[in-house]
């Protein structure tokens, strides 16, 4: 079990959506002691009585472009050690990407081959930002085992597929 | 964690289901079970069983631990299920098969036999599907509500099987025998058509869209191919179950859920065509193509279907409707899969760790396709000339045409082993790169 449930509300918001659904069917699916992982195009002020309602602490921070990043741990719990990843990152410190990797005309596995040959290219604390077609999801395990942290999503188009990857300082 | 990595036993599930078509074929080409033998009697079903659990369930089984993770870009609910329980299905199938022999009377009477083999099928099936259903019921979209509907079925099938192991057993049950006088049809469409049809139907949408570069067709469009399929289902076991109970025939229940399947394969069919249409990859590697002759022999399935009822001889040629849908449709998508699946895994436990850093082959450098080809067309065309040959009756010829199936299915086993021994790659392997184990992933 990983401490923190991921739940990306942000396509449903900027397809004009309500994911208040979305956030309780989650909720309802969480372990005892695990938290939720919440990003949101705005700061979900309203959410934090519901949670703390529920019994979870809050600690939101900003990301790129207005949108947040809301940690729920359950109050009984301690704010986990952060691993690699995507988990836990601070992404006020990324800075502009070095690299740009266009690999949405390419079938899998290449995007995975190509991104991972661009991030041995970046330099210590650097970002390569990347458009794919779909959610690399065997590229996530490789990016953590050598130390990269990502940070993913599709665009408002649902179509494209936007990675940001971070190198090891 | 979110993300998808290699799973360790799905080569171990392939080599297994693999060796299990072999012993399939042996039995065809040896004229045991249909059509030497009916369709009801103890040897067809040995044979059928060795086909559809020893060969579609393992690899299926197999290539869903795999493909459930990245259908839903989480790791598998436990990994630790996967080996216990392929060694469950082998031994229950073992258990099984030699009950059947008993009942022909080829071994001696042994009636514990089929039931101690339901038990241990049960066990096997019931771990893989909580293990599966636990995974993909953590973002239940798309492809993961395909495999929960076939899993839902596998689980009506191994009841439907498990309660006619004991009326066949002799152990007194007047419902058990109530339920294997009439239940036999519903066993099997919970099986091929719920089971194996719409767990192949769900990845392949996910497979198709992904390996042609084309765009994904939409949750709306595939739940809509999904809900009369996964409703023919319901109606076979619920109103199935109803028609035993009181004892009024399943004309009803059969033909409603045939109309329900034929549009959930209607609509299938137009997605397919559009996957097909709509890719930016012009180019089809070998899997694609011949996953057409699949799509060709699932839609002669069902034109045979509909004549062979229009003339009223559906119920005489029912061995060779079977049998066409069995081995045109899921096998030859299942092979076809596997050819691909197995270069995809092998490529990635070898290269993944030094992806990036040094050159590596590609996918295809693993693959000798046009060596290839040809294994999967003498499969193809002989299956197609076994379903006519069975068509008209004739018996010993059909021998042939299965002993021309075994030498195409060898051909492509060959290649693959061969893929999984990089035995086309050209290049040496770059330091760090570790060959991998034939029949399991090093993780």
């Amino acid at each position: 079990m990983s401490e923190y449930l991921d739940v990306d509300v942000r396509p449903i918001l900027r397809a004009g959506g309500e994911p208040f659904s979305v956030i309780m069917a989650a909720l309802e699916s969480l372990e005892p002691g695990q938290g939720l992982r919440l990003y949101a195009t705005f700061k979900p002020v309203p959410l934090f009585a519901v949670m703390a309602d529920k019994g979870f602490a809050h600690s939101e921070q900003p990301l790129d472009g207005g949108e947040w990043e809301v940690l729920f741990t359950p109050a009984a719990t301690k704010p986990a050690p952060l691993p690699a990843g995507m988990a836990g990152a601070n992404f006020d410190d990324w800075p502009e990407p070095a690299i740009r990797v266009d690999s949405r005309d390419f079938s899998p596995p290449e995007p995975m081959v190509r991104i991972l040959a661009a991030a041995e290219q970046l330099g210590p604390g650097e970002t390569l930002s990347a458009l794919l077609r779909r959610e690399p999801v065997f590229l996530f395990p490789q990016l953590e085992k050598r130390g990269y942290r990502w940070l993913g999503g599709f665009t408002p188009d649902g179509v494209t597929y936007e990675l940001t990857v971070k190198a090891p300082s | 964690m979110i993300g998808a990595s290699l799973s360790r036993w799905t080569m171990s599930y392939f080599a297994a289901a693999l060796a299990w078509l072999f012993v399939a074929l042996a039995l065809m080409v040896a004229g045991i079970g249909y059509p030497a033998a009916d369709l009801q009697s103890a040897d067809t079903l040995v044979l059928v069983h060795a086909v559809c659990i020893g060969w579609l369930s393992l690899a299926m089984c197999g290539a869903l631990f795999q493909f459930v993770p990245v259908l839903v870009a989480k790791p598998l609910f436990s990994d630790g299920w996967a080996l216990p329980a392929l060694g469950l299905l082998i031994a229950g199938l073992v258990f099984l098969l030699a009950g059947f022999l008993a009942l022909g009377g080829r071994l001696p009477a042994a009636p514990w036999l089929l039931p101690l083999g339901a038990i241990l099928l049960a066990g096997g099936f019931g771990s893989i599907v909580v293990d599966l259903a636990c995974t993909a019921w953590r973002r239940p979209s798309g492809a993961a509500r395909f495999v929960l509907a076939g899993l839902f079925s596998l689980c009506a099938t191994v009841v439907f099987g498990s309660i006619f192991s004991v009326a066949l057993a002799g152990w007194a049950w007047p419902a058990a025998e109530a339920v294997l006088e009439s239940g036999v049809a519903l066993h099997a469409i919970t099986g091929l058509g719920g089971w194996l049809t719409l767990t192949a139907m769900g990845v392949s949408y996910r497979l198709f869209s992904m390996f042609m570069l084309a765009p994904e067709i939409g949750e709306r469009r595939s739940s809509a191919a999904l809900a009369p399929g996964a409703l023919a289902i319901a109606i076979v076991v619920v109103g199935g179950a109803i028609a035993i109970g009181r004892a009024s025939g399943s004309t009803a229940v059969l033909s409603a859920a045939a109309v329900m399947g034929l549009i959930s394969v209607a609509l299938y069919g137009r997605d397919i065509v559009a996957i097909y249409r709509g890719r930016q990859r012009r180019r089809l590697e070998l899997n694609m193509r011949m996953a057409v002759l699949s799509f060709a022999s699932l839609a002669a399935a069902v034109v045979l279907g509909g004549v062979l009822i229009a003339m009223g001889t559906f119920a005489a040629h029912l061995g060779a409707f079977v049998f066409l849908a069995v081995f045109g449709w899921l096998s030859g998508l299942i092979l076809a899969k596997l050819y691909k699946i197995v270069a995809f895994l092998t490529w990635f436990e070898t290269y993944g760790p030094v992806m990036g850093r040094t050159p590596t082959p590609r996918v295809q450098d693993l693959v000798a396709e046009q060596r290839a080809a040809k294994w999967f067309v003498l499969y193809y065309a002989s299956v197609w000339v076994g379903t006519v040959v069975l068509l008209l009756g004739e018996g010993s010829v059909f021998r042939i045409a299965a002993a021309a199936m075994t030498l195409g299915v060898f051909g492509i086993v060959r290649e693959v082993i061969r893929t999984r021994r990089l035995a086309d790659v050209t290049r040496p392997l770059p330091v760090g790169a570790v060959a991998p184990h034939l029949l399991f992933a090093r993780n």
